[in-house]
């Protein structure tokens, strides 16, 4: 019952507030009057150093807030025209100041009364509402206070879906939220309202807290859902009491479902930012004082400095206002320990068991501590809050639906960089930015925020690949193709982290059942076609690549790369998997011009050849036919590519099969002893090597006989090319070739 | 000559030619501009019209692309661009034309939705591309991949040709590289 009281004594006070005749006690009044006047004072304060800040011309503006808040206060005396034009010039006043400077608590707490309490007409209440935009902060009592207006039905339903709007918009700025969530039980009775329905829904579903889910809202709740059909906001909440007392709620919602609510924030959106760039902006005293305690924040300067992460602050922290309390005392009375006093990994480990999460998910991704502690609880809710924050954050602040305010970019992209900490942190990718990067790399032109973008990318949750494909992979190849050599690379580059982090989500899961978290409950068989899926997609690629590019030597190594993630998946891995790449790769890195290709070639064909043995003894081991024998195609495929490679590069009898060309032909082109000329020595990307071993042993001569290197020297040669840091070819021919077979 | 052919005419040595068809003038000019700005191996003539088709008595190289411009903010402009449309070649459509969406970004100005626009670039078969032009850096990110497109289209990178090139950026309908 302890919300009606706090309701009545409020609406007591504003009466005294107004000055229209009391029918309190005169102690009462006097009383709350002393209470007000003494929070007054404090508030002033804060307000006198804004202004101070603000120079002369502002103090001129603040002496007419003064007399409008006033005129407002008082109300309309009469309605006659001269008295409209009064009230004009008063809106203007405010409007003035609210969208320039905000206003101070106490100037919101008077204003929202008066739009609430019908003084005025419709469209007045309407207007100061839209400009209740807080300087600093908004005094819980002044929302308390207005909510007590709505149980008192002078406003009209416009109003308070306004208002409701509002609070949802202004909801971070919100000193403190105990009283607020005591009213728990009032906004949930305003969901019957049909038109406050959705935003009653945001409220609630920013203030819910364990205790608030009681099987008898539940049971509301699904009537209403039986009633309206599956509405987005009932669903949202419905997934938060899920998350809370999976019990009590035994219906399935969709789990990834992007937005589930209509912006509140619109109206005030560029105020809002001016107002949380003040808060940050601003020297910490006056907040100091509205907050009461004696607390330094602790403001993570590290990875905070741009001001769309929140601060991090605990829902109750001030609880125990105006009280200096130690670490144990606080343990002791609250039981909870709050997440802005968490100053080191000891004392997250000491109080792991009753840390309270911060009232603004967004700012554990500022906090490596509480990323820590993120990362090893199994709460489903933390992640859904975290998510769901996250999506609204990105596509609030994405740039191109920001297109009047470019300079943005910066901050958005600092924004995106300490989410992909966080993803790398915590190892694992957030669906909140898998569902923006469906939404918008369609429109992205691969050029802004082009690294955090890509990373992104490669941080997306382990899924179907046919699925993710028509949604994201398409419009990256569109990129892929128009755009320059250097984004090519970069998209490899990613998409080979993707892999990475793709195949180490799998071994994990192969030797546990998978979680309910994991993003699909699937075979392993199912995984493994997702992922080879995957590389065949990237074989696409760097095929068209290769050619768009005209066998690029820097294209080749980003693509070879991968191929080196690609090759030792069954070893590396343990998951039976083992793809070779595509010919349109092979034979361009076979007969690039450049050494590093070649060596990196033979290494890739070194570690093929060790995942095949190894998967060869595995199966000869289990003999049960098991679902992921492979099948003979791929030896035979690996054998092909052996083949071609030693003829090439040892036994000089280079494509003996599969390629025919008329000698006539050959002896017109004068290369009729082609046959060594791919050979080691006269390799194109080993020629050079090859020239300088010779003048190495005989630095006089003047013609240098290239077949001299025969038999002993060409061992020697071998070692003289081994030196020179070519180890994969020295795996390759260490595992490949038969040394008794030297020509 | 009311329609455009891709081959009516003999190509001008090393000279790749672009044409912009769309009703904002001014953002489609400082595309252009932003063309041209680029820097790139071959000779760039961007021709810049409104609608098509173009008027018969004036002498113009072989064009190698025609990029039409549509905003999303403006109907107009989408009708002209479908009016356009019956004025080319359906031998154009083999990857010598593609579609540029501008203003898909700020959502709330859209009257035209941007499936409506995909549908339209589907039926033609042809690429759709998305850019903000009224940005800067974003238009100059567009212009190099136009001019990347526009070499490949004319015929100057070698291997690759411009149908090769549309049946990449159709990837949705690439083949599955298991099937052997």
């Amino acid at each position: 019952m302890l919300p009606q009281k706090t309701v009545k004594s409020f609406q007591a006070q504003n009466r005294t507030l107004q000055g229209s005749n009391s029918h309190q006690t005169k102690l009462s009044a006097w009383k709350i009057k002393q209470d007000l006047s003494n929070s007054k004072s404090i508030l002033k304060h804060g307000q006198n150093n804004l202004v101070e800040d603000c120079g002369h011309d502002d103090n001129q503006a603040g002496d007419a807030l003064q007399i409008a808040v006033g005129y407002f206060e008082k109300g309309p005396i009469k309605t006659s025209w001269s008295e409209n034009k009064t009230l004009e010039r008063h809106l203007k006043t405010v409007e003035n100041v609210a969208w320039k400077n905000g206003l101070a608590p106490e100037e919101i707490d008077i204003l929202l009364n008066v739009a609430l309490s019908g003084k005025f007409g419709n469209a007045v209440n309407t207007r100061i509402l839209k400009c209740m935009i807080p300087a600093t902060l908004v005094s819980e009592d002044s929302v308390v206070k207005a909510v007590s207006w709505l149980c008192v039905g002078k406003c009209s339903g416009s109003t308070k879906v306004l208002f409701y709007r509002w609070l949802i918009a202004m909801f971070d700025f919100i000193d403190h939220k105990e009283q607020i969530n005591l009213l728990y039980g009032f906004f949930f009775a305003s969901l019957q309202d049909d038109a406050l329905c959705p935003y009653v829904c945001h409220l609630l579903y920013l203030l819910t807290k364990k205790e608030n889910v009681k099987p008898f809202r539940v049971r509301k709740l699904l009537d209403l859902q039986a009633k309206m059909g599956m509405q987005p906001h009932l669903q949202a909440l419905l997934l938060l009491y899920k998350s809370f007392a999976p019990t009590l709620i035994s219906v399935s919602l969709p789990v990834r479902k992007k937005i589930y609510f209509k912006n509140s924030e619109n109206l005030w959106k560029t105020a809002l930012f001016a107002a949380r760039q003040r808060n940050q902006g601003l020297s910490p005293e006056p907040l100091k004082l509205m907050l009461g305690p004696a607390k330094v924040r602790p403001l993570k300067r590290k990875w905070n400095s741009q001001s769309i992460i929140p601060l991090l602050n605990s829902s109750n922290y001030t609880k125990e206002c105006g009280k200096k309390m130690s670490l144990s005392d606080c343990l002791n009375s609250n039981g909870s320990f709050p997440p802005e006093q968490l100053q080191n990994f000891p004392q997250l480990l000491q109080n792991i068991h009753c840390l309270e999460l911060p009232s603004q998910m967004g700012s554990v991704l500022s906090n490596s501590l509480l990323l820590h502690y993120i990362n090893c609880v199994k709460d489903e809710l933390v992640l859904l809050r975290l998510y769901y924050w996250l999506s609204q954050t990105l596509q609030e602040e994405c740039i191109w639906y920001k297109m009047n305010n470019y300079e943005h970019g910066k901050e958005f992209s600092n924004f995106l960089d300490s989410i992909i900490r966080a993803e790398c942190f915590l190892q694992e990718g957030f669906y909140s930015c898998e569902a923006f990067l469906y939404k918008c790399l369609p429109l992205w032109d691969g050029f802004c925020c082009q690294s955090q973008f890509l990373q992104l990318v490669s941080w997306i949750p382990f899924s179907n690949f046919s699925e993710v494909k028509p949604l994201l992979f398409d419009h990256l190849a569109q990129l892929f193709f128009t755009s320059t050599i250097y984004f090519k690379c970069s998209v490899l580059q990613s998409l080979k982290e993707l892999l990475q982090n793709w195949l180490l989500w799998l071994s994990m899961d192969v030797h546990r059942k998978p979680v309910i978290r994991s993003p699909l409950e699937t075979t392993l068989g199912e995984s493994m076609n997702s992922v080879s899926k995957l590389i065949h997609y990237v074989g696409w690629l760097s095929t068209a690549a290769v050619r768009l590019e005209s066998n690029s030597t820097f294209l080749l190594h980003f693509i070879l790369d991968f191929y080196e993630k690609v090759c030792d998946i069954h070893i590396n891995y343990d998951l039976p998997l083992v793809i070779l790449f595509p010919p349109g790769i092979f034979f361009p890195a076979l007969l690039s011009l450049d050494a590093s290709i070649l060596n990196q070639l033979c290494y890739i064909m070194h570690r093929y050849r060790q995942n095949l043995t190894a998967a060869k003894k595995n199966e000869l081991l289990q003999k049960a036919k098991s679902e992921f024998n492979f099948s003979n195609k791929i030896y035979q495929e690996f054998n092909y590519y052996l083949t071609a490679m030693v003829g090439c590069l040892w036994t000089s009898r280079p494509f003996e099969k599969g390629m025919h060309i008329d000698p006539k032909i050959l002896e017109k082109a004068g290369v009729a002893e082609y046959k060594d000329s791919l050979n080691l020595v006269h390799h194109p990307s080993l020629f050079s090597y090859a020239v300088f071993f010779l003048l190495q042993e005989s630095p006089e001569e003047r013609t240098i006989n290239m077949s001299s290197i025969r038999g002993k020297k060409w061992n020697w040669y071998l070692d003289y090319l081994f030196s020179e840091g070519l180890q994969g070819l020295k795996l390759f021919i260490r595992s490949s070739i038969h040394r008794s077979s030297v020509p | 000559m009311s329609v455009l052919r891709p081959l009516d005419k003999l190509p001008v040595l090393n000279t790749a030619t672009i044409l912009l068809v769309g009703t904002e003038d001014a953002l489609v000019q400082q595309l252009a501009d932003s063309m041209l700005k680029e820097d790139c191996a071959s000779e760039l003539r961007v021709h810049l019209t409104r609608s098509l088709p173009l008027p018969s008595n004036v002498n113009r190289p072989r064009i190698d692309l025609i990029v039409f411009v549509i905003n999303l903010h403006s109907k107009y402009s989408l009708q002209n661009v479908e009016r356009s449309l019956h004025h080319v070649d359906a031998s154009f459509f083999l990857g010598k034309v593609c579609f540029l969406t501008t203003g898909a970004g700020r959502e709330s100005h859209c009257s035209i939705h941007r499936n409506t626009v995909a549908m339209l670039a589907h039926t033609y078969r042809s690429p759709l591309l998305f850019c903000d032009l009224e940005v800067e850096e974003f238009r100059a990110t567009m212009a190099r991949r136009l001019v990347r497109m526009l070499q490949i289209c004319a015929g100057h990178v070698p291997g690759v040709s411009a149908l090769n090139l549309l049946s990449l950026l159709k990837s949705s309908e690439s083949p599955s590289p298991e099937d052997p």
